[in-house]
């Protein structure tokens, strides 16, 4: 009773006079930032990104004012001197207590377990709190800053979340007041961050740079003096092969940038910020460096159905058995360096989660399940086209696991298919001039030819693209693009774009290989390529399990030009807003706005194997849950960034974003968070910026992924 | 002389040149113990963060964000403790840039007991109404 009172409240004084929000400030376009052009971090034009390049002995780290060390000369920030004498450059010179470098624990290519050289970091430790209810999580993310040095600093950490997390929340605790952040367009936030900053006070801001990156700031940390920053997210979890998934990530991977690309995510060496020229950036640890970051997990799960299995193929989980559909599931002081993936199987799946609003209208999420027969029916001839990345960023293990995956598949091809390897990494190249009869013969040529695979060099991942998509189509058969990557790489616009403009009848199913790849790129790559996404892990089973699933997507035809029959019930708005292709395996959750009363079911149609097709689906009781609304606005904000990506001129859409995120308080491209303690300035001037430096994703070879 | 001492103390008065921020206490008063409260604040400035105020709010308030629009800002706030407070009480705290001259206005739209029933109440910022 007493719960309800406030929204009730809140809804009687919104409703009538909520004004759109005005922004005098705002009207610069996003990710302007506060980085030049150059890349460097740049909040006051008078200072630059600060990063502890050595480490002292000293317990607690000094910070001193110093000459740029030699190297600083080579690296590609030279306007910083140019910004005149004034320059006030600062090097935290500090050294952890050095620990005996030892072999890794696990197999070659494997690092995470080295125990190296320990080097100071703001950034202590990061809880993540999470519920889930069905197919719904909610999630709360505490990040723990501090500051082991001897003088004031900045932080800036880059780091990921999934990329349908639906971010409304955001909460700076500077003692023990907890200061609720505001949520602004983006371009107001970060000036009004610059100023807090400038004067001194503690202030946050958080942005998004990718759906599935985002940038945590925070000014004026004095010494000794710990921050903490919680962020809470909704978001849907997807079923994949008889169960849901839940998968957060730890680390962001070393993106490649081409040439010229001054909107990337890049990446260099700690101590060697801004060497990346990006507006974004994550500096990694050297191989034998770590630090002190890790990462706890605590997740209460209900199913909302008796539970067969929970388990993780990436984390040893501590489970506790509450009920039949209850789990406490607890993974503690894990490293950043590898996606945690816990995956759970439920007797019965739910079908639907209903909200209704204050203006009458329900929100919804619906997991809308392939026809039950798909599995009876063959599927015809294919043309199928592997390409496998063989950047750097795969060499080792990542390549290993993409060639086994790709060997399974070759295996698994009928006589009436033909088959084409293409590999690229600066730029492609493939088995053949064209696709070949999956022969006996041929098949030993190709895998001969996966044999000789290396990784080395950069992710020119769009001569992949136009390799395995410009050649004529077979009219005889369907092309099959399996994409094989980790998808490092720094702007995702010109792949999906071209993906979207040249997928034409093909389909393209990407596989995600490695400990924590860019899902936002692999998951988009196969939405606009009408397949599946898949990711595979770099455990022992995990390529053949990826093979054998993909097959059995492939082996049977799809439900296509799907649609949804909703009866009485008076459904808008629904996203996705084309329905995907229906595969054995793979529900899809589609979420909407609706009017009237819940129907017992609704109606799918489709076509499959030229044949239409239609059965119902039982909604059942639904279940409530408060985050539809902001799960609604979210795939809203989703449905139109992948319209700006293919837009000539997005403008339109992108106030559309600003409008929706900022009436539901959410985090996007164009807004952002901004928290400031106004209560009093700190003193000694401005604070240098000390990035977050992070580990490479297990498994990747650091030396050939981030640049020297 | 005279006029020279004028000038210092319009110069006193004057609020600084440029953005500044500060912090609005929020005040509610209410006869009869205070479960839940909801206000409407316009500030000159940009509000950038909303702290809780004395206990049993001293959570943050949530914040409607589609009636957020420049320094106009609604809150709300519940609580289901046993011990609520009547008289003043200080419930939020506003963090604010402001540019010029400061002005701030309050509006209680509610204000209710455990039960949920009206109860007599207003609302100020500051200490003092």
């Amino acid at each position: 009773m007493r719960k309800l009172l406030i929204p009730a409240l809140l809804v009687a004084a919104c409703t009538k006079d909520a004004a759109p929000p005005q922004s005098p400030l705002a009207s610069a376009p996003p990710r302007a930032a506060d980085r030049d052009h150059d890349g460097i971090a740049d909040e006051d034009g008078d200072e630059n990104a600060l990063e502890p390049p050595e480490a002292t002995e000293a317990p607690r780290h000094r910070a001193v004012a110093a000459s740029p060390p030699r190297d600083t000369a080579t690296r590609p920030r030279p306007d910083l001197r140019a910004r005149g004498p004034s320059v006030d450059e600062v090097w935290i010179l500090a050294r952890a207590p050095r620990a005996a470098a030892t072999e890794p624990r696990v197999a070659p290519g494997l690092r995470a377990e080295v125990e190296g050289r320990e080097v100071p970091l703001p950034l202590a430790r990061t809880d993540v709190r999470a519920k889930i209810s069905g197919f719904l999580a909610t999630v709360e993310v505490r990040q723990r800053y501090d500051n082991p040095y001897d003088r004031k600093i900045d932080v800036e950490y880059v780091f990921p979340l999934p990329a349908n997390a639906a971010v409304s929340e955001f909460i700076m605790t500077v003692g023990a007041r907890r200061i609720r952040g505001i949520v602004r367009e983006r371009a107001e936030a970060e000036e009004l961050y610059r100023e807090a900053r400038r004067q001194g006070y503690v202030a946050s801001l958080l942005t998004e740079e990718r759906p599935n990156v985002f940038t945590q700031k925070v000014a004026n940390i004095e010494p000794g003096k710990q921050i903490d920053i919680a962020l809470t997210y909704d978001n849907t979890l997807p079923w994949e092969d008889g169960a849901f998934t839940f998968a957060f990530p730890t680390v962001v991977g070393p993106r490649y940038n081409r040439a010229g690309s001054r909107d990337g995510v890049g990446a260099a060496q700690r101590g060697s910020a801004g060497a990346s020229g990006q507006p974004t950036e994550v500096t990694y640890l050297a191989p034998d460096e770590t630090s002190r970051h890790r990462v706890s997990f605590t997740i209460e799960l209900d199913a909302g159905a008796p539970l067969v299995a929970v388990d993780s193929a990436t984390h040893a989980l501590d489970q506790k058995i509450v009920s039949d559909h209850v789990r406490r599931i607890a993974v503690a002081d894990a490293a950043p360096d590898r996606d945690l993936v816990l995956r759970y199987r439920v007797a019965s799946r739910p079908a639907v989660f209903v909200h209704q609003g204050a203006d009458g209208a329900t929100s919804f999420a619906l997991l809308l399940p392939p026809p039950a027969d798909l599995r009876q029916l063959a599927r015809a001839p294919v043309e199928m086209v592997f390409v496998v990345d063989c950047s750097g960023s795969m060499d080792g293990l990542p390549i290993a696991v993409a060639k086994r995956a790709v060997r399974q598949q070759l295996a698994r091809l009928g006589p009436a298919d033909t088959f084409q390897i293409i590999q690229f990494s600066m730029d492609a190249s493939a088995l053949g001039r064209a696709p070949v009869p999956a022969t006996p013969d041929n098949v030993a040529r190709g895998l001969a030819y996966l044999a000789s695979l290396r990784g080395e060099g950069g992710t020119e991942m769009i001569t992949g693209i136009r390799a395995a998509l410009d050649f004529s189509p077979d009219p005889q058969r369907l092309r099959v693009v399996s994409f094989l990557t980790d998808g490092y790489i720094g702007d995702e616009r010109d792949i999906l774009a071209a993906v979207a403009a040249k997928v034409g009848s093909a389909r393209l199913f990407s596989f995600g290989v490695g400990t924590a790849v860019n899902r936002y790129l692999l998951e988009k790559m196969a939405a606009f390529g009408r397949g599946a996404v898949a990711f595979v892990d770099l455990g022992e089973r995990a390529p053949e399990e990826a093979a054998a699933l993909f097959y059995e997507r492939v082996s049977h035809p799809a439900l296509a030009d799907v649609s949804v029959d909703w009866g009485a019930w008076q459904v808008s708005d629904v996203y996705p807003e084309r329905i995907p292709d229906l595969m054995v395996g793979r529900p899809i959750v589609v979420v909407g706005r609706a009017r009237g009363p819940l129907p017992a079911s609704v109606e799918v149609r489709g076509v499959v194997g030229g044949r239409r097709v239609s059965y119902k689906v039982p909604l059942g009781p639904a279940a409530e849950h408060p985050a539809l609304a902001k799960l609604w606005a979210r795939a809203r904000v989703g449905h139109l960034a992948d319209a700006a990506l293919l837009a000539r001129d997005p403008a339109a859409i992108v106030e559309e974003v600003k409008r929706v995120a900022l009436t539901h308080g959410l985090l996007s491209a164009y807004t952002a968070f901004i928290a400031v303690d106004a209560t009093e300035p700190t003193g000694g001037g401005t604070a240098p910026i000390v990035p977050v430096s992070v580990p490479v994703p297990r498994g990747v070879n650091a030396e050939k992924s981030v640049p020297r | 002389m005279r006029l020279f001492l004028a000038l210092l103390l319009t110069l006193a008065a004057a609020p600084p040149a440029g953005p500044r921020f500060r912090t609005i206490p929020v005040t509610v008063e209410s006869a009869t113990p205070l479960a839940a409260y909801q206000v409407e604040i316009t500030t000159a400035g940009r509000i950038v963060g909303v702290e809780g105020g004395d206990a049993p709010f001293d959570a943050p308030p949530y914040y409607d964000p589609a009636a957020l629009a420049g320094g106009r800002i609604i809150l709300a706030a519940f609580s289901t403790e046993s011990a609520l407070p009547a008289g003043r009480h200080r419930v939020a705290v506003l963090h604010v840039r402001e540019e010029g001259e400061p002005r701030t206005e309050i509006r209680l739209t509610a204000a209710a007991d455990p039960g949920g029933a009206r109860v007599e109440a207003q609302a100020f910022v500051g200490r003092q109404p």
